[in-house]
This record gives structure tokens, sequence and C-alpha cells, in this order.
């Protein structure tokens, strides 16, 4: 399984609520999702430039997200507008976040996992569904493709569609780190949402206890 | 009845009564115990109030109460007689009854684990984040169905003793090295949980002005 740079979902577009920011992860690369008071999603580099604290710890006020340590304040762009600690200083314009290309479709918030370059287009939006949850698996983002492989099906837009509770699905893998994997699940067509939820952490469950005793050998 | 808290005020299940005593409106009058680096708890006045050398310890006239969950539970029926924070119901009691033992129980290497990393308490750091994180996932998973189930709270309609013994441990968690990357609905919880009247913070979560 192969799995390269390129668009992946990292979180239910739900799940971020306007004025509300999250740490994730891809590719053991530390990213911070946030969404400003205007309802826009913002996918960054999770770095403050001043100390490098993890900005996802900090705040949204309006449309700039304010560093937890020393409240340097970003624009939507990435540039510090503000240092709390010279309110009279022009901030450079050198002093800007890394920030990656992002969208939102399918009710998922979508990343180019290469920082900075030109991004191809997103991948189309599937049709219609409803954006269900996250889950988190502690196994390496190739295994668990692998395993899903077993009873999903690949698509164009790299995710796998499958059944769950009887219901429809699209699986979106994230590879978080090289020992986790982050599932965000779609409901694809009618279903019970509670109980396809509870079948994806049945086979998340599943797929730990496969590869467990491997786990427990290398302890 | 006057009260009197026998305090810490880093320590996570010192915080869990503060922040219900808040929330209920009650003031207590709070003794600051030296825990780090005096080890008062575990001092001969202390182990004669309290043999198990823990905080929090709560003094009402003569009783004498220890363990963070039983304290939430008399101050519930003592403070706030009828209070939605412990139901009369018998599902929704026993329902938060089992959220405050697994709060104690499989949640209490959380808590471990944090004074572990951070007061250099005995304890196998590795061992203690892997039961956490099965912990935290546990939370995680019935907080997602029961946001697909239209719900914010851990049981019924509003915040309970559940949610507030349940709190402490996961907003902690970065104390002892777990992000809150995989929590979703945790995160949505936690911010809920800012909402409620008399909400306060301890050093270590962070107070947004
Ligand atoms: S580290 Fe972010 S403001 Fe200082």
């Amino acid at each position: 399984m192969n799995l390269v740079e390129g668009w992946y979902a990292v979180a239910i577009a739900d799940d971020i609520e306007p004025g509300t920011s999250a740490g994730t992860r891809l590719f053991d690369r530390e990213l911070v999702v946030w969404r400003d008071l205007a309802g826009v999603s913002h996918v960054w580099e999770d770095r403050c430039p001043h100390r490098g604290m993890r900005l996802s710890f900090g705040f949204v006020r309006g449309n700039h997200i304010a560093c937890l340590y020393h409240g340097w304040a970003y624009d939507t762009a990435g540039q510090c507008r503000a240092i709390p600690a010279h309110p009279d200083l022009a901030v450079p314009e050198t002093i800007k976040v890394a920030t990656y290309h992002s969208a939102e479709a399918s009710g998922l918030i979508l990343v180019h996992s290469s920082l900075g370059a030109e991004a191809p287009p997103p991948p189309a939006p599937a049709p219609t569904g409803r954006a269900l949850r996250s889950l988190y698996v502690d196994l390496a983002p190739d295994v668990v493709a692998e395993r899903l492989l077993r009873d999903f099906t690949a698509l164009d837009d790299g995710s796998y569609a499958g059944t769950l509770a009887g219901a429809p699905v699209l699986v979106f893998l994230q590879p978080f780190t090289a020992t986790r994997t982050g599932l965000h699940l779609v409901l694809a067509g009618p279903g019970d949402s509670v109980a396809v939820s509870a079948a994806a952490e049945a086979l998340r469950n599943a797929f730990e206890a496969s590869s467990a005793p491997a786990l427990e050998a290398a302890e | 009845m006057s009260l009197v808290l026998h305090d810490y005020e880093l320590d996570a299940d010192c915080y869990m009564v503060r922040l219900f005593l808040s929330i209920l409106g009650i003031t207590a009058e709070t003794i600051a115990v030296d825990v780090h680096p005096g080890h008062e708890q575990r001092s001969p006045v202390y182990l004669a109030l309290n043999p198990r050398g823990s905080l929090p310890i709560l003094v009402a006239g003569d009783l004498v109460l220890t363990e963070a969950e039983a304290i939430l539970c008399y101050l519930a029926r003592s403070e706030a007689a009828g209070s939605p924070f412990l139901p009369d119901e018998a599902a929704a009691f026993g329902a938060v009854m089992s959220w405050l033992f697994f709060a104690r129980g499989p949640l209490g290497a959380a808590t471990a684990a944090r004074l572990t990393a951070m007061l250099e308490a005995p304890g196998d750091p590795e061992t203690l984040e892997r039961q956490a994180r099965a912990a935290f996932r546990v939370m995680e998973d019935h907080m997602t169905s029961r946001h697909l189930s239209g719900a914010s709270w851990f049981v019924g309609d509003g915040p309970t003793l559940a949610d507030i013994a349940l709190f402490p441990p996961i907003v902690l968690s970065r104390d002892f090295g777990i992000d809150h990357d995989e929590y979703p609905a945790l995160r949505r919880w936690m911010r809920r949980m800012r909402t409620i009247p008399g909400f306060i913070t301890m050093p270590g979560i962070p107070d947004y002005h």
C-alpha cells in the first residue's frame, strides 16, 4: 500500500466549530486546524514562529488565532499582526506561520500534505453524505489501509467504500504517525448513524486485536 | 454547616471538588496543604485525619470525608438537594455512579500518570499512559455516540457529577504528554464544560479571556 503526498482528510468539518482550534498530525507532522468566526477553516503548521509553541493550544479571537504562550496573534493568512509585549511595533512581514492548502468537501476538512508547494486541486466532493466521526487506530497507516482493502474498495478520491451496520459508508484514511492512523467516516446513504459509528468502533478494535500479539512481542 | 477543604492547588482531585463548590456557589474555607515538596498530607497530623494520606479532605462539622467522588456526592445531597447533578431517578443515578467509579477506576491511570510526570510520584509512565489512553477512548466513543444522538453530556440532558469527575483527568492530560488531537468529541464536551455557570480553571487549564 502506497501512501504518498496528496490530499488527506484530517477532521470532520463540524468537529472544528467556529472560533476553535485543534491539533492533528499528518505523516507525523504537527498541524493546527482552526476555524475563524466567519466560518472559514485553516490548516497550518502547528508551530508558533516565536518559540515553537503549538498554536492548537491557543485560542481564536475573531479572525485571528493567538498563541497561548505570549499571545502573538496571526491573521487568516498566517501573518503575525500583533505582539502584546510590543503593542506599538509594526510586526515584520517575515513573522508568518507556514500554511497548508486545505479545502472542505463531503463534510470533511482536507489538506494537501506537502507544505507550501503548489497543490493539485482537491478531490471532487463525493456524492452527498453525512460526515459522522473520526476514529484513531493504534496501527501503522499502511497496515490499516491493507486491512480496509479486505472488505472495502479503494476509490479514486483516496477513500474506501464499503458497508457498516448495513449502511453504505466512505472511510477516509489519515496517515497520522508511523504507528497511528486516523479514519474519517462518512455515511453515504440511509442508515442509523449511531449503529454505523458503533460498527466502526468494532472494526477498529478488530484491526487492533488482530495485530496485538505482534505489538506485545515487540515490547 | 461550615465546610473546610484541605486542598492542594495542583492536585486534579482537589480541583474536581473546588470546581463543584464553585458551580454550587459555595465558599468553603480552604487550607493549603504542602504536598510538593513537603508531603504534608502524609504527616502524622494529616494521617490522623485521613489514614490514606491523600487529598482532598472535606471536613463538615464532625464529618470527615475523603475521596473526591464521595465528596461530590455528599455536596450534591447536603448543599444542593434535588439538584440534577446527582439525579434521584434510578437509571440516571446508576449511570452517574458508573461514571464516578470509572473515574476512580480505569481513568485513575490518567491521574497517576500526571502525578508521575509532574510530582515524581512512583509509577511506570508507559503503562499508565497506555491505560489512560484506553480510558480516554472509552469516553470519546461514548461522547461520539451521545453527539450523534443529539445529546451533549455524559448522562441525561444537563451536566451531572459524571461530567465534573471525568473532566480534570482529560483536560489536564497534556501535563503528562497526551494531546487532545484524537478526541474531537471530548474537545467539544470540554468546551461545553466551560459554559457551566461557576466554572473555574486551575493551573494547566487555559483561561481564555
Ligand atoms: S511561543 Fe507563541 S507567542 Fe511566544
